[in-house]
């Protein structure tokens, strides 16, 4: 069981400190399965805070996109820190942050909760449909139970839970300040990279057949990238006029070459919560591209991102015994 | 510079080089017509003066504002053309290389698709140069010393040249003495000077030389900065002896509790030494040092009641606190004399070293002629009772190279002569010994080296020709079993002593180096000249120089030839005082940059830092260039995410329309 009341102490606590601005977490929806993300700046407000099995944002995003207006002359800006909600893979994208110097570490407190698993949405409304009324969620007992408006509806975890969860191996934040919860124990040991060796297993022409049907139905909303944590760029070179890497076309060709020039900038980097697959309007399966170059990176470098602070970056870091049979 | 651009086009025939494949003249007609180019030319030879004269006469009378000279690879040519351009008045970076030799005329066998490819490489070219700007070269000061990694003869040599020239030089060697391979040589091919009492003189002039400051039992643990100005950590590796109080009396050595217990490496671990030693008399510096991996004191912390060698030392000299100790200093020169690794001769198994006794590596044999040697110079195997001296001796040439199965194609240069000269030398020792080389070819090459390979043969050595299959032990004796393929005759010869002439190898820590100094390595792994013709003795990395065997396997006259050279390159850099800095350097553009320090990381040379700046109020970290430091690799603007750095001539906005030129969709 998820004590909500002590949730609420550690974020009213937490607000009141002076060096905090904003607490961030989450907030029940305005319908259905969905929650909102909740900025918490007074105490009082701690009171919406939620953590469950529907939460599965990652909040760590909210760290960069935070727009630093220009500050009046004669003020200050406001340095003081943010305080954040991480699941275990959240976690990863505040790591991996910090290897990339995208935050400080002292900009941040962390709210580390340890995670069973969230719903993918997409999975319950098609057992469910869509409901208008704002569902509630929990764990309990190893199964995911929901408060519909006829009722609770029991789940086993493999019902409902997102494709990532169910070979979740960090369910545990690997960085926190304060945890909140107890810790679970991991699903998965070992990356098996199942669904990447599926498409591997095809013929080149079927490799081809299937995302050129997948990317053609792209409408490039951006939403894969701007809800990933760790596209954070000023100014990226995917909008970027001269040079034009990208027209704004959307056409087979343009949207292939942002869909892969996305992903190979996060190579290396992709800490695999899972957010731009979850947010795609046409369901791309985006983390089969990000996968696939995470077996790359762990096959060739045997590195993994966001786990460790100090690390160097992969795309920054070089080792004599690096393997290059991959150069001609 | 606004101007509208005015653009030279210059198509070389080099010779027939580029015109036998493509048609200079339709190539030059195309060019004319591209926008923006005011004239079109062809000559013959481009590079030469006339060729030069053609482009200066028409930057001066035509106003041309760009030049694109249409010939060989930039590698080549293009100092000599943006030299052209800067005596015309012209901003040397206002000029673009097509290479119409390497990467068309050379490759390519149809005239016609050639001369299109040509066209394209052409239209390229000047795609791409109306969009370049003019940059400045700068100029930085060199500091007047030289690094020098090694202390054999090829860095004995070179630290002694420079020196008495009058600049300073840092001399660091791994081991605790000076000297190398060579002061383990017995005699040196052909003339059979003693090799110590040459190198001797000369390992003391070093040490006394009051420009050369000599670190032995060093290492080079960090170079940063650029050519002129590298600034060096070398870490002295404690000896647990104080130098300035020990005399080399010897007493400690003797007392040791482990003296006489430990394989001497100088001996190459025939002889014995203790765990104090000294590694060969003529060391230079004289002074002991304590091997810390085997003194009992340091290792266990307990040496008896007390170290003996402690209360044996009259001079007091032994420290046991002794720490390592970091020293820093700049030099404006490198030379790399860090020499080679002898071929290890197990990986040769079907010979039977390292399993049977009496087989040998020629250096092996060489300490047991040498009368510093193990044997003080007799030539006598196993020991006590059962020594003997042997009177049926083999030598098998080519153990280790010229042999793919071991992955070592060269020839190691050096050991048909070092053969030859053994062979002598045992033969002087053991008159009636039989004396045969197996060899493939006997390559004397060398000043003196043919007349000496039949002196040795007129000795009575017998040379066969056949390379041994393999060599087994029966009864007492090793049998060679080889062909000699001038008879065709199969051979089973029993002998008592086989000696492998091993080759010569890359030294195994060769990396460090290449880490240290970014240099690369050429097919065989040793060291890279910057060209094996024209730049025998520079490395990719301007102001790092290469002598000796890091570069590749070669006799002593060879490598104090190379080290002179070696020497004589640094020097030109130091006395000129004066070194140019890249011009084509990386820029970062502020307003864009995320301050991830990705190019921080990348940058091999240290050039880029972070900064924090001030963006509207908020203090943001970003990236700045060091344009002395940049070296204009470009690594950095291939790592950068959000394409915020920026090379110099190859801006993203210069390349991409030199690429859509080529025919390529933007």
């Amino acid at each position: 069981m998820v004590d909500l009341e002590n949730l609420r102490t550690i974020a009213k606590e937490t607000i009141s400190r002076e060096d905090v601005k904003y607490f961030i977490g989450w907030r029940e929806g305005t319908y259905g399965f969905s929650v909102s993300p909740h900025f918490v700046r007074e105490p009082a407000e701690a009171d919406k805070l939620i953590f469950s099995p529907l939460c599965s944002n990652n909040l760590a995003t909210y760290l960069t996109l935070a727009e630093k207006l220009p500050v009046p002359r004669g003020q200050e800006p406001d340095t003081r820190k943010v305080a954040l909600m991480v699941k275990g893979c959240d976690s990863r994208a505040v790591v991996q942050l910090l290897v990339e110097r995208g935050i400080e570490r002292e900009q941040v407190v962390v709210i580390g909760c340890p995670c069973q698993g969230v719903i993918d949405t997409k999975k319950v409304e098609q057992l469910l449909g869509q409901p208008e009324n704002v569902v509630r969620a929990r764990w309990e007992k190893g199964k995911i139970i929901c408060q519909l408006p006829d009722g609770e509806k029991e789940f086993i975890k493999e019902e409902v839970l997102a494709q990532k969860c169910l070979k979740c191996r960090y369910p545990n934040p690997v960085i926190y300040d304060i945890l909140f919860g107890e810790k679970v124990e991991p699903w998965c040991q070992e990356e098996d990279f199942q669904e990447v060796k599926e498409i591997e297993g095809l013929t080149l022409q079927e490799r081809w057949d299937y995302w050129q049907e997948k990317f053609s139905s792209c409408i490039r909303c951006y939403s894969c990238r701007n809800v990933c944590p760790l596209c954070y760029c000023e100014d990226c070179i995917l909008d970027r006029l001269n040079p034009t890497w990208i027209n704004r076309s959307v056409n087979i060709s343009e949207n292939t070459a942002f869909q892969l020039s996305r992903a190979f900038h996060l190579a290396g980097r992709c800490i695999e919560c899972g957010e731009c697959e979850r947010v795609c309007p046409v369901n791309i399966p985006l983390m089969k591209l990000n996968k696939k170059l995470s077996k790359a990176v762990k096959e060739m470098f045997d590195f993994e991102p966001g786990l460790d602070p100090e690390a160097k970056p992969l795309q920054a870091s070089y080792r004599p015994d690096d393997k290059e049979d991959f150069i001609l | 510079m606004n101007s509208k651009p005015k653009i030279g086009v210059y198509v070389c025939h080099c010779g027939i080089n580029i015109s036998k494949t493509v048609d200079v003249d339709a190539v030059t007609e195309y060019a004319s017509q591209l926008p923006g180019v005011k004239v079109a030319r062809n000559y013959s030879y481009m590079c030469s003066d006339p060729g030069q004269l053609l482009i200066k006469e028409d930057i001066k009378k035509q106003g041309l504002n760009r030049v694109v000279v249409a010939s060989c690879s930039p590698r080549m040519h293009e100092l000599t053309f943006r030299k052209a351009l800067a005596e015309a008045g012209l901003n040397p970076y206002y000029l673009e290389m097509a290479n119409l030799r390497e990467q068309c005329s050379w490759v390519h066998a149809d005239r016609e698709e050639a001369t299109a490819k040509a066209k394209k490489i052409v239209a390229s070219a000047v795609a791409k140069v109306r969009l370049l700007e003019p940059l400045e070269e700068k100029e930085v000061e060199v500091e007047p010393a030289t690094l020098i990694i090694g202390g054999g003869i090829a860095g004995i040599q070179a630290a002694l040249d420079i020196a008495n020239a009058g600049y300073k030089v840092f001399l660091v060697e791994k081991t605790p003495s000076l000297g190398g391979k060579m002061s383990k040589l017995d005699k040196t091919f052909p003339t059979l000077d003693c090799s110590a009492c040459i190198l001797t003189p000369k390992m003391v002039d070093v040490a006394s030389h009051p420009n050369i400051e000599l670190m032995t039992y060093s290492q080079v643990e960090e170079v940063t900065g650029y050519v002129g100005n590298f600034q060096v950590k070398v870490r002295k590796k404690a000896r647990f002896v104080d130098v300035d109080k020990c005399t080399g009396c010897g007493i400690c050595g003797e007392e040791c509790r482990l003296a006489g217990r430990i394989p001497n490496e100088f001996d190459e671990g025939m002889g014995k030494r203790g765990a104090i030693y000294l590694p060969f008399p003529q060391a230079v510096p004289a002074k002991y040092t304590i091997d810390p991996e085997r003194c009992l004191f340091l290792t266990r912390g307990k040496c008896g009641k007390s170290p003996k060698c402690v209360d044996a030392c009259p001079a007091g000299a032994i420290d046991f606190e002794q720490k390592d100790e970091i020293v820093e200093f700049k030099v404006g020169a490198i030379i790399v004399a860090t020499g080679y690794d002898v071929f290890d001769a197990t990986r040769k198994p079907e010979y039977g070293y390292g399993q049977y006794k009496n087989v040998l590596t020629a250096l092996e044999l060489e300490r047991l002629v040498s009368a510093s040697g193990p044997t003080g110079g007799q030539v006598v195997l196993g020991e006590g009772e059962s020594a003997f001296v042997p009177k049926e001796i083999a030598f098998i040439q080519c153990v280790g190279s010229r042999d793919k199965s071991v992955g070592n194609e060269y020839c190691s240069r050096v050991c048909c002569m070092y053969t030859a000269k053994l062979a002598h030398l045992v033969k002087e020792k053991i008159p009636e010994a039989n004396v045969r080389v197996y060899y493939m070819d006997v390559r004397a090459f060398g000043k003196g080296f043919e007349e000496f390979y039949d002196r040795v043969r007129r000795e009575g050595v017998r040379y066969i020709r056949g390379n041994p299959s393999e060599a087994f032990k029966r009864g007492d004796k090793l049998v060679i079993k080889a062909e000699d393929t001038l008879t065709a005759k199969t051979l089973e010869d029993e002998v008592d002593l086989v000696v492998l002439s091993v080759g010569l190898e890359p030294r195994k820590d060769a990396r460090e180096i290449i880490d240290l100094l970014r240099l690369s390595q050429s097919a065989d792994k040793f060291y890279l000249e910057a060209h094996p013709k024209l730049a025998p003795v520079d490395t990719a990395t301007d102001g790092v120089y290469l002598a000796g065997c890091a570069q590749g396997p070669k006799d002593i006259p060879d490598t104090v030839a190379q080290a002179k050279g070696a020497a004589s390159s640094a020097l030109i850099l130091l006395s000129s005082g004066k070194v140019k800095v890249q011009a084509q350097v990386s820029s970062v553009d502020e307003a864009t940059c995320r301050g991830c320090g990705y190019c921080v990381e990348i940058c091999p040379y240290g050039a880029i830092e972070l900064v924090t700046v001030n963006r509207f109020g908020h203090k943001v970290t970003v990236a700045r260039v060091n344009e002395a430091l940049c070296k204009g690799c470009g690594a950095c603007a291939a790592g950068c995410l959000s394409g915020s750095i920026q090379q110099k001539s190859f801006k993203d906005s210069q390349i991409l329309p030199q690429i859509a030129a080529l025919g390529v969709k933007q």
